[in-house]
C-alpha cells in the first residue's frame, strides 16, 4: 500500500532508494510517498507542484505495479489540490514505461525527455483556438515584472514587423509581482496596439516545468538542457498552432541567465524554423531599461525616476494602493 | 445528478482507468487510452451510457484508461460521480 513518507526513518530510506537508483534526493516537494514491503521501502515518488520526481523502484521489486501505484497516489492527491496536468522529466529510455501510464511525450532532447499527463497542452491550445490568426505571426515571451518602457518599445517595434504579435506573459508565480497584476499592466500598457494579442504561457514556456533555472537567477550549468527543452516545446507545439514564424527578444546586457537564454534561442530556434530577431534595448539616463532596474528603484529611495522607465499605465498601478502593497508591504516608502 | 465538485476515482494500473470529474457549463468527455485505436469508440459509448443513466448533462469528464473492461469503466465512473455529487 502506498503511504506518505513522513518520519525520519522514512526519509532516510527514501534517500537511500533514490540514490541507489541513480537519482538525487532533491527537496523541496509537496508530497512524498512510498511502498513498504516487510519493513523495507521498495518504491518511492514525490511531487513538487505539478512535477513528479524522484520516482524509483528497488530492483528486486520491479516488474510489478509499484510504479503505477505510486504515480496514482501522487496524481490523485495532486488533482484534489487543484492540479490537472502533471509532468515528468526522465531519460529517453524510460519514455515508453510512462507512455504506458498515459503520459505523453512533449519533447525529448539528448539525455532528457519531458512527458505530460492530462493533455494540458492540448487543452491550453484549444482554449486559445479563437485567437489564432493566419499569419505569419510573431511572438514575445516576457515576464514583465513589472511592465516597463523597455517592454513597450520592444513590443511596438516587433508588432510593426508581423501580421499579429502574440505576447506571452509568463504565468509562473515566482516574481515580485503576481501574474494577475503583471498581466493587467501589460494589457493596459498595450491596449492601443491593435495587432497585439496577450496570452499567458501556462506551463509551456519559461515555467518551472520547462525552465526552472530562469527563476534561480544565476543560471546553473545544467540549465542549457532545460533551455533547449523549453525552446523545442515552443517551436514544435506552440509556434505552429499560432502560425508563429518569428520570435522577438530584447538584447540582454545585464542578466547572465537571460543572456544565456537569448544565445540558446539564436542557436536552436532557427534550426526549428523560427526566425529570431534581437532588438536593442531602449535606454534611459544612459543605461538600458530593465524590470530589475525598476525593482531596484522601488526598493531604493528614488521613485521619482520611475516615470522615465515605465509607461504611465504601469506608473499609475505602482503608485496605487494595490501596487504599493506589493513592493512596499510595510508602507515604508513616502 | 449534477457534478458539483472535483472528484477522481480509479488507478493507473494496467486494466484499470482513472476518472477525473469537474463541474462545467457543458458536457465534455475526453478519453486517453493505451488502446484508444482499438477500443476508443466502445469506451466512449460506455461512458456516455453511464452518464445518461445518471442524468449527467454537464461537467468535464476525463478518462485515462489502460485497457479496463466494461464493468471496471462503469464502476470507476459511478464511484467518481458519487464523489462529485456528495454533499
Amino acid at each position: 500500500m502506498v503511504t506518505s513518507l513522513l518520519s525520519t526513518d522514512d526519509l532516510r530510506q527514501a534517500c537511500d532508494l533514490i540514490d541507489a537508483s541513480g537519482l538525487t534526493f532533491e527537496p523541496p516537494f509537496d508530497d512524498l510517498v512510498g511502498v513498504y514491503q516487510s519493513g523495507r521501502l521498495v518504491a518511492v515518488g514525490a511531487r513538487e507542484g505539478h512535477i513528479l520526481k524522484m520516482l524509483a523502484v528497488a530492483p528486486e521489486a520491479q516488474g510489478g505495479t509499484l510504479l503505477d501505484e505510486v504515480v496514482t497516489v501522487l496524481v490523485g492527491r495532486g488533482y484534489q489540490e487543484g492540479l490537472d496536468s502533471f509532468f515528468i522529466f526522465t531519460s529517453p529510455s524510460q519514455v515508453t514505461s510512462f507512455e504506458a501510464l498515459n503520459f505523453h511525450l512533449l519533447v525529448a532532447s539528448g539525455k532528457t525527455a519531458l512527458l505530460e499527463y492530462g493533455e494540458g497542452l492540448k487543452r491550453y491550445l484549444n482554449r486559445h483556438r479563437r485567437q489564432v490568426a493566419p499569419g505569419p505571426n510573431g511572438a514575445i515571451v516576457a515576464n514583465c515584472n513589472p511592465f516597463t518602457l523597455g517592454h513597450r518599445f520592444l513590443i511596438e517595434r516587433a508588432a510593426r514587423q508581423v501580421e499579429r504579435l502574440y505576447l506571452f506573459v509568463v504565468r509562473e508565480e515566482l516574481s515580485l509581482f503576481p501574474f494577475e497584476y503583471r498581466y493587467k499592466m501589460v494589457r493596459e500598457g498595450t491596449s492601443d496596439l491593435a495587432n497585439v494579442t496577450l496570452l499567458d504561457t501556462s506551463s509551456y514556456a519559461v515555467s518551472s516545468v520547462t525552465f526552472p533555472t530562469y527563476f534561480l537567477k544565476d543560471g546553473d550549468p545544467g540549465g542549457a538542457l532545460q533551455m533547449e527543452l523549453d525552446l523545442m516545446l515552443f517551436a514544435n507545439h506552440i509556434a505552429p498552432f499560432f502560425n508563429i514564424t518569428r520570435r522577438f527578444i530584447g538584447s540582454e546586457p545585464l542578466s547572465p541567465t537571460t543572456a544565456g537564454y537569448n544565445a540558446a534561442m539564436h542557436r536552436i530556434l532557427p534550426t526549428l524554423g523560427i526566425e529570431v530577431t534581437e532588438l536593442e534595448r531602449a535606454e534611459a539616463d544612459g543605461g538600458p531599461i530593465s524590470a530589475s532596474r525598476v525593482r531596484k528603484l522601488l526598493s531604493g529611495s528614488e521613485p521619482g525616476e520611475l516615470a522615465r522607465l515605465v509607461p504611465e499605465t504601469t506608473l499609475n498601478f505602482l503608485l496605487s494602493r494595490e501596487g504599493r502593497r506589493i513592493w512596499d508591504p510595510k508602507g515604508e516608502a513616502a | 445528478m449534477k457534478i458539483s465538485r472535483k472528484a477522481q476515482a480509479g488507478t493507473m494500473q494496467s486494466s484499470d482507468l482513472m476518472v477525473f470529474l469537474e463541474p462545467a457549463e457543458t458536457l465534455s468527455i475526453s478519453i486517453e487510452s493505451t488502446v484508444l485505436k482499438q477500443f476508443g469508440a466502445l469506451i466512449r459509448a460506455k461512458v456516455e451510457e453511464v452518464l445518461t443513466r445518471n442524468g449527467v448533462d454537464s461537467g468535464e469528464v476525463r478518462i485515462t484508461d489502460r485497457g479496463a473492461l466494461d464493468y471496471a469503466i462503469e464502476a470507476r465512473l459511478e464511484t467518481a460521480l458519487e464523489r462529485a455529487t456528495e454533499e
